[in-house]
């Protein structure tokens, strides 16, 4: 399996024999502008309202047209949005030009992946074979279909065999053409737009200019036309591509800074040379063509990289309205059982719950009521789970207070209890003021759950999970057994040993590691790796850092489970990228880091921090999924017996053995760099051998991980 | 005043859970005692400048979660303390008998280079509730327990109340200070800690 990725990684032998197709098409294209900008161009398809979605808001999109154009034997794509839709987004003329897709040859675009959502546009996402993606084109008028058709009729489209909906272009299946080294990949990618490199685009532009007027004259474009020059083979669509792709992807910036990486400063000429842009713009007549091309070289300029970082990806979906009860009924058979139920996650993870609707759908998302059950089957499980419910609590309700002095570990988890549900959400009006009867319920659940489950207790932060659940459902015994459920996928979280903690921590640092590379090596480099700034996040779901709705509208699109049940770690990654700029600008030391985690409470956006952790799930694949060990909560427990099994007398006595050696593994072992010649916990060996089996994955495509992600979403996105 | 030097005083505040941590520290930092405090999960911490004769030191005082389940975190937290407060509650026998557990834990964890003389201050906390009726550790027992440990000082107070708070920790602060200065002995010009205003409280042997 790793193995085969491997070499998919590396096939960019499409774009080896591509580049040169690509500049040969374009020569041939050059040379037809110059005798007239349509001769030979027929526009073999096209649609109106194609969109792409630069922001959450669908209401922001930026709509346009798309084509496809015949030229000599080649064909090319492109995508310009509409002029003064004052409706969208109001765009400038800057902005404008960085989202156009100006004429994409067909031999630069490895596939072409389909989406089509019941509840929302389709769209498709192309992804070139360098393995850079447009951000997704949203089809408003519809037209996918016909779209690939028109593609099909001109170019080699096959569908992939492992997804149905990923049509790949030109895919020759020839090995050979494979074998291209990962490195030539990145040189292929410009480094637009970074700081460093402002001087040098001043320059470049003017000499941009006289070269463009030069352009015109002899009508030619390509890089390999100015002699003297390093030859980089520059295609100008993907010059033009990267602008966009600047713009949009998380993934671009990773391939920006493996390419500076790899490359440094001595780069630059190549730079330079890339700065020369192509007035190859089909659409429209040569001088303004040649107008447009100057803005979008200055709108290049002005980037810099502080703008980079406030962008958001913005190929996660965009979020949906909640789910409402005039939809949810068409979720329910006429007998109330969710006849599609992944389809019912997955509108619970594009838009949650309106809030009327949690007290229904909160027991079916937490897995307390199974999907398939009736309305009466359910009011019946509700009443005999009420009485079980009452069995439980009755046990400790019947404890005399002369039995209770003689029952320390009872006394003493009621005292815990105690002192933590008057310490909980007080604020909010259900739990408000002094002798509030909803705080002595979140007491008597609590208390009852410990004695369902006495050997995991009480610890703190359950009282953080039970209480929206409490306050959604109302009810004392539905709230009980709602927590249980949650708690069946939670529970590790607090075990003794922390090894659910623990093992989220440990798969946290394995996807920094491989989808922001620049923040692991910054963690690494301030001996951060340990990610304890990020456990109050995961221990109780964000239940510290989003105001009690948006806490509540984060639980139920976690429930769902979709894409990811471990979508919460890809959200932690996203917020830490989405601070990654400031949190290495500003040096911070692990002191520092935990006290600005712990501020971002209340500051983070979460829709926004939602896309980005879908987009970055996705992007992540496979690969992702390598980095979180089996069983990691909120995945079911793959051993029941074993988890609670530390007593509490035990707990001092165990906890100075582990310490004496290490009460974590230590990074070193985390990492699996150096052999553990203790004997290491099951995270530590877990962590090890999973260590070997990403490194080895990872090890052949050289230090582009990035290039992993674009694979992995070209076929999985 | 531009001579003046700042420096880092790292404090840890460890005790069973509830028994005032977190209310001990904002009564200190902030000057104020709110019933909403949440249990605190995993660790935070809040700075206060302080001044001794003429130097300015930032005092980082670092709140941990009480619960014992989470003291595999400690190693993080611990690693370069100046001065660790132990805090019980005196209406609770639990809180107080675990304060050796705390100490001994802190003594692994930080592994500090002279655990021996490493500064301890211990604080009995609630002392307003019932008036001080419903209080279950007295004082003479809980001194006696510090007296054992290398005269670790101790202070009883409210946090609540504010009552000794501001002594406390102005005893914690010279007494990080103090481990310190002990440590930076190519710090020649060291402050004479001895002469600076005592605190009211009883105990503060510094
Ligand atoms: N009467 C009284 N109550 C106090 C005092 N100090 C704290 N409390 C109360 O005791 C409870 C626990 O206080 P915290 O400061 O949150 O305790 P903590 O030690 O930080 O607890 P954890 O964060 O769980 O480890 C809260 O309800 C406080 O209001 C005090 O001096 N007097
Ligand atoms: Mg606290």
């Amino acid at each position: 399996m790793l193995e085969s990725e491997v070499h998919d990684l590396s096939d960019d032998a499409d774009y080896a024999a591509s580049q040169q197709q690509g500049s040969a098409s374009m020569m041939l294209r050059s040379d037809s502008t110059k005798n007239s900008p349509r001769e030979g161009a027929e526009i073999v398809f096209m649609k109106e309202n194609v969109a792409i979605h630069p922001t959450q808001f669908a209401s922001e999109r930026i709509s346009g047209r798309l084509k496809l154009i015949k030229q000599s034997s080649s064909l090319f794509m492109t995508w310009i949005p509409y002029k003064g839709h004052s409706s969208e987004a109001r765009l400038s003329d800057d902005e404008r030009n960085l989202y156009t897709i100006k004429a994409v040859s067909f031999t630069e675009i490895r596939s072409i992946r389909r989406h089509t959502p019941a509840l929302a546009w389709p769209y498709i996402i192309v992804v070139l074979s360098s393995g850079l993606a447009y951000p997704p084109l949203y089809f408003y008028s519809g037209g996918v279909k016909e779209f690939l058709a028109t593609i099909k009729q001109h170019v080699l489209l096959v569908r992939s065999e492992e997804d149905a909906n990923v049509f790949l272009v030109n895919d020759f299946q020839n090995t050979l053409q494979r074998t291209l080294s990962s490195l030539e990949l990145p040189r292929a990618v410009p480094i637009a737009c970074g700081p460093s490199n402002l001087s040098v685009d001043e320059s470049v532009l003017n000499e941009n200019q006289g070269r463009a007027d030069n352009d015109v004259n002899n009508g030619s474009f390509s890089a390999t036309q100015f002699p003297g020059r390093p030859s980089h083979k520059v295609d100008p669509a993907r010059d033009l591509s990267i602008h966009v792709l600047e713009k949009f992807s998380l993934v671009t910036k990773f391939a920006r800074e493996t390419t500076s990486q790899l490359f440094g400063e001595n780069h630059s000429n190549g730079f330079s040379e890339r700065r020369t842009h192509i007035r190859n713009n089909l659409d429209h007549p040569r001088k303004s063509s040649h107008a447009e091309e100057k803005t979008s070289d200055e709108s290049c300029v002005a980037l810099d990289s502080q703008e980079f970082e406030n962008l958001s990806l913005v190929w996660g979906k965009p979020r949906q309205p909640p789910l409402g009860s005039s939809e949810w009924i068409i979720f329910l058979d006429s007998e109330g059982r969710v006849t599609d139920s992944e389809a019912l996650r997955k509108r619970v993870f594009y838009g949650g719950l309106d809030h009327d609707l949690r007290n229904e759908v909160w027991g079916l998302l937490l897995g307390y009521y199974p999907y398939e059950s009736t309305y009466a089957e359910r009011e019946f499980q509700k009443s005999v789970k009420k009485s079980e419910y009452e069995n439980i609590k009755n046990q400790w309700q019947s404890i005399s207070s002369a039995q209770a002095k003689r029952f320390t570990k009872f006394r003493e988890r009621k005292g815990l209890i105690e002192k933590d549900v008057v310490r909980t959400d007080r604020s909010i009006p259900f739990y408000e003021g002094d002798d509030n009867p909803n705080v002595n319920i979140l007491r008597d659940i609590l208390l009852t759950y410990s004695f369902y489950n006495f050997d995991l207790g009480y610890c703190q932060g359950m009282s953080d999970l039970l209480s929206p659940i409490l306050f959604v459902m109302d009810d004392e015994s539905e709230a009980f057994w709602c927590f249980v459920a949650l708690m069946e996928r939670l529970g590790p979280n607090f075990n003794r040993d922390q090894n659910g903690m623990h093992s989220q921590l440990f798969a946290l640092s394995k996807l920094v590691e491989l989808l922001d590379s620049p923040l692991h090596n910054y963690f690494k480099q301030r001996d951060c790796l340990n990610y304890f700034f990020c456990f109050r996040w995961i221990l109780i779901q964000f239940k510290r850092e989003f105001e009690y709705e948006k806490t509540m509208r984060l639980w139920e699109v976690l429930w769902t489970h979709y894409p990811s049940e471990h979508l919460h770690l890809y959200l932690c990654v996203a917020i830490l990228n989405r601070y990654r700029g400031k949190i290495i600008r500003e040096e911070m030391d692990f002191d520092t880091l935990l006290k600005f985690i712990n501020e971002l409470s209340g500051h983070i956006d979460l829709d926004a921090s939602l896309r980005d952790a879908e987009a970055l799930c996705i992007c992540a694949g496979e690969n992702g999924a390598a980095c979180i060990p089996p069983g990691t909560p909120p995945s079911l427990p793959l051993d029941d017996g074993s988890f609670y099994a530390l007593q509490d007398e035990n707990l001092w006595a165990a906890l100075k053995r582990t310490s004496r050696h290490s009460p974590y593994p230590s990074q070193n072992t985390l990492l699996g760099f150096t052999p553990d010649p203790e004997p290491v916990s099951p995270v530590a060996f877990l962590a090890s051998s999973l260590q070997s089996a990403v490194g080895a994955s990872r090890s052949a495509v050289g230090d582009a991980p990035a290039f992993s992600l674009f694979q992995a979403r070209g076929r999985l996105a | 005043m531009p001579s003046r030097r700042r420096t880092l005083l790292k404090v840890i505040i460890l005790g069973d859970s509830g028994v005032g941590k977190t209310s001990l520290m904002n009564q200190y930092v902030n000057k104020k005692f709110s019933n909403q405090y949440k249990a605190t999960i995993g660790a935070d911490f809040l700075t206060k400048e302080v001044q001794f004769e003429d130097r300015l030191f930032t005092l980082q005082i670092w709140d941990t979660a009480g619960q014992e389940r989470f003291q595999s975190l400690g190693v993080a937290f611990y690693r370069g303390a100046d001065c660790c407060v132990l805090v019980y509650d005196v209406n609770s026998m639990k809180s107080f008998d675990n304060l050796n557990n705390w100490r001994e834990e802190f003594l692994i964890q930080a592994s500090p280079s002279d655990p021996e003389n490493f500064p301890f201050v211990v604080i009995g906390n609630k002392i307003d509730i019932d008036g001080g009726n419903s209080r279950v550790v007295s004082e003479k027992k809980a001194r006696a327990w510090c007296a054992s440990k290398g005269n670790i000082p101790y202070f009883e107070t409210s946090a609540k109340e504010g009552i000794n708070v501001e002594e406390a920790f102005q005893c914690i602060a010279k007494n990080a200070l103090k481990s310190g200065e002990e440590e930076e002995l190519y710090l020649p010009d060291t402050i004479d800690v001895g002469n600076s205003s005592q605190p009211r409280a009883t105990g503060c042997e510094c």
